[in-house]
């Protein structure tokens, strides 16, 4: 095997491993889990100054509230702040 | 040097992954964003029986995989204009005269009325236009049944978006690979620019990689802000992605920088590709594209050596009239360089063996020969018809298992020029019945004056709806669709990957809204066939196709946001590709066997008509619309309000328009009116123009269509042969002949440009 097949294998060894952290990291049931779910959110967290996914419009966002929506869908207001 | 990371498993077993603290009286469903194409996994949550607030999911998977279009939904969806009863025409066809009618009594009519309509001209007189990707829970259900009926004539919008690059695909390697973002060293956009509000885990994998130190290679006309970010961009001419990729493999031959080895026992073809490419040096590929030859070389130097690399799925090449080759010549820079089925380059998923697909679901070995012979389009264009793909059944089912692999629902399509001309009256027989479902077909094709004229010409059309958007305006029925947040879904990504992912039903839908499921049922039964759709409910329905998993929908909903088998790399090693050489097909056996070149190739441009001196590029999307859709959120139309023309400072002064000034564009098609938006970012002589404006405020019904007719981009998409791609069928949306007429303003829009959201 050259060394090119033997870092091929490697890098696929890797991967398959991301994806397995991927899926236990989904179920978030067994401590094996949970440990994967925290070892993703620390492999994928940035500082915050370089997260590049912070958008005020998104993070700030609070929702509606349900009666108003009700009362926009009957056409009783015509907005909702 | 950096601290140890903690590693206190009782701190782990504790940490807050799991939920967001919420509101008292408030419950979450882990749902998945339908808003835009993309399928966020989102967070839904509930008060008082209604969605108030769609959020990133807890899962650091799909971390911050939200956009605007998705937080603005349960207002959205809650619109006071929102369809909740079944519609039924009783005026004239476009007269905006209707009467709300049961579920009951619309479904008979339509019934009785399509089986006349059959009878009378057969089954292939019934065409579908849909996408799934919008109305989510067709599953397949509605080419069952006409695979069942009888008609072949099943078209959508990804025809020229995704579904017709999966067929293509399948010519070079048998499957339609998805990039491994999360390994790879180097990515290509070609046009394509995801960014925080549009195509948002793209831009998210994307930034990602190059956080990793990954190159970023950008082809786009356009200085666009994935070209601001690139190692590497390459302003070429709207239009040249395919002669761009013969320059990037003439470099990569001449220089060997391929993967000999693979080359050498996986593909066949390569010395007939080697001569072809051979017409391509890199002075002629510089005078196509426009582009510095040196940087063209350093490019592909960087694609070939710097990975594994991969090239993600770009709607620009697919709505070229090149476009076949130039997704072609994508899979082939794939194969010689050696990125396929490797980490960090394409992998090949296959189907998720636990899941019974929508392929499957399809059935599309009952359409009999004879009834798919009459698939309209396959004479001139077979590319992705039956014709073009009945010789994957052997391969496919060699390595895939099973015969059929519609993947993205585009590999076994009518073409949608060919349909809209048979509808019209134009074709080799009658087509008289017409439904589109969570699709707009007036605005989502090209020639969008003979969509209207097609429409007019038939005996009964029906619409499954949100809205009263153009198209349905022109229907007999318009039939109230549920959206994501009323009903659960199962998302198998079309085939396309084996993974699956589950969405929980957060909400009832308002008034009488159904899903798609529900509509195919009850088209079943009323053409006395509900065998075809034996399934009581959606969930009854997914508990049938998880059944191998060992799980039912709701078991798998609890255990997982997503279900994939591990993966596996170099399954060809075992099973050969699925072509019918068993390799990579550098020289397509296929597109041989059909008449066409089975090289790629560069078509140039027709003789430009001094006319029209521009070049036109559209199908471009604004961060707060999707399609045709969202032009009734007050939010979102305030983010936008009027469709804007993006010219060069060069390309305004030459024919004196002014930032806000509204013109006309024209080509030989029609023409729309649109505001001047001048940016620095475009180059002289192309103007770019938005997807599918329509004012859903402006008056409805024929002569107006609630703006359509005035501001449609698909008014100026040809559809002609000098502007249609060869092997395909789809129209030339990167690049088509127009110009700038200035008008006497009349129009005033809330904003001046300068002060609209930043599109691109």
């Amino acid at each position: 095997m050259s060394i090119n097949e033997k870092l091929l294998r490697k890098r696929e060894r890797s991967a398959a491993l991301m994806l397995w952290m991927a899926k236990r990291s989904s179920y978030n049931k067994s401590l094996l889990d949970k440990a994967c779910r925290w070892a993703v959110n620390r492999a994928t967290t940035l500082p915050p100054e370089e997260d590049f996914l912070r958008d005020p419009l998104i993070d700030s966002d609070e929702g509606f509230d349900a009666d108003e929506l009700d009362r926009y869908q009957r056409g009783e207001i015509s907005k909702i702040l | 040097m950096p601290a140890a990371p903690p590693f206190d498993p009782q701190a782990i077993s504790d940490a807050k992954f799991e939920e967001r603290a919420v509101r008292p009286g408030v419950t979450t469903k882990r749902t998945i964003c339908q808003t835009c194409d993309i399928a966020c996994s989102v967070v839904a949550e509930v008060e008082k029986g209604r969605v108030v607030k769609i959020r990133s999911s807890d899962n650091p998977i799909f971390r911050d995989n939200i956009c605007m279009k998705g937080i603005m939904a349960p207002k959205g969806l809650a619109d006071p204009t929102r369809i909740m009863k079944p519609l039924k025409r009783v005026g004239k066809r476009g007269s905006g005269e209707w009467e709300e009618v049961s579920w009951d009594e619309a479904i008979t009519d339509i019934g009785e009325r399509l089986k006349t309509i059959i009878e009378k001209h057969g089954p292939e007189a019934w065409t579908v236009s849909t996408s799934q990707w919008n109305t989510a829970t067709d599953h397949g259900l509605g080419r069952r049944i006409m695979n069942h009926v009888g008609s072949p004539n099943w078209i959508s919008g990804v025809a020229l978006c995704a579904g017709n690059t999966a067929a293509v695909n399948r010519f070079t390697y048998g499957w339609f690979p998805m990039g491994d973002y999360a390994n790879t060293k180097c990515i290509v956009l070609m046009g394509h620019n995801p960014r925080r509000h549009s195509w948002t885990p793209m831009y998210n994998f994307i930034r990602q990689a190059q956080a990793r130190g990954a190159k970023l290679i950008v082809t786009d006309p356009r200085r666009s802000s994935s070209a601001e970010r690139a190692d590497i961009w390459l302003p070429l001419k709207a239009g040249s992605d395919a002669a761009m990729m013969l320059g990037w493999l003439k470099v990569i031959l001449d220089e060997e920088l391929y993967d000999k080895k693979f080359v050498k026992n996986w593909t066949i073809g390569f010395d007939d590709l080697r001569k072809r490419v051979d017409e391509y040096p890199l002075e002629r590929v510089a005078k196509l594209t426009g582009c510095d030859p040196e940087m063209i070389a350093k490019a592909a130097r960087m694609y070939a050596t710097d990975g594994p690399s991969i090239i993600p799925w770009t709607p620009i090449t697919d709505m070229q009239r090149n476009s076949t080759s130039g997704i072609r010549l994508q899979s082939i820079l794939r194969s010689v360089c050696g990125y396929i089925d490797v980490p960090g380059g394409e992998r090949l998923e296959g189907f998720n063996p636990d899941i019974i697909n929508e392929s499957a679901i399809e059935m599309h070995h009952l359409l009999s020969d004879e009834q798919k012979a009459k698939q309209l389009g396959s004479d001139k264009h077979p590319a992705f018809t039956y014709r073009g793909q009945e010789v994957f059944r052997e391969p496919t089912k060699r390595v895939y298992g099973q015969e059929y692999a519609n993947l993205i629902m585009g590999c076994h399509m009518a073409t949608p020029s060919a349909t809209f001309r048979a509808m019209a009256g134009q074709g080799p027989y009658p087509v008289k019945a017409f439904f589109f479902l969570g699709n707009n077909p007036m605005m989502s094709y090209a020639n969008m004056p003979l969509i209207i004229e097609a429409m007019m010409n038939q005996d009964l059309i029906v619409a499954h709806e949100h809205f009263m958007i153009p198209s349905a305006q022109l229907a007999d029925y318009v039939l109230p669709g549920d959206s994501w947040l009323e009903r659960p879904w199962l998302m198998d990504s079309f085939g396309w990957m084996s993974s699956v992912r589950p969405s929980e039903k957060a909400m009832e839908p308002p008034g009488e809204c159904k899903s798609t499921f529900e509509f195919w049922k009850l088209i079943a039964g009323a053409l006395d066939k509900p065998e075809l759709v034996p399934w009581d409910t959606l969930e009854d329905f997914y508990d049938y196709r998880l059944e191998k998993t060992g799980m039912t929908f709701d078991q798998l909903v609890k255990k997982t946001d997503i279900y994939f088998a591990p993966p596996k790399f170099r399954q060809y090693e075992q099973k050969g590709f699925a072509t019918p050489s068993g390799k990579v097909e550098l020289k397509s056996s296929i597109l041989e066997e059909l008449g066409f070149d089975p090289l790629p190739y560069f078509r140039e441009d027709p003789p430009v008509d001094p006319k029209y001196p521009l070049k036109l590029f559209t199908g471009v999307r604004e961060d707060g619309f999707f399609q045709t859709g969202h032009r009734h959120i007050p939010e979102m139309r305030k983010r936008h309000p009027a469709p804007l023309v993006f010219v060069s400072p060069g390309t305004a002064e030459q024919f004196q328009v002014e930032e806000d000034e509204w013109v006309e564009v024209e080509n030989e098609l029609g023409k729309i009116s649109i505001k001047v938006a001048i940016k620095d970012a475009m180059p002289d002589g192309l103007i770019r123009i938005p997807h599918g404006w329509w004012k859903p405020e402006m008056k409805q019904g024929t002569g107006h269509l609630s703006g359509a007719l005035k501001y449609a981009d698909a008014q100026l998409c040809r559809d002609d042969e000098d502007y249609l791609d060869r092997e395909q069928g789809i129209p030339h949306l990167k690049g088509v002949p127009c110009r700038i007429n200035r008008v006497k303003q009349s129009e005033q829009s809330d904003a001046p440009a300068s002060e609209m959201e930043p599109a691109e």
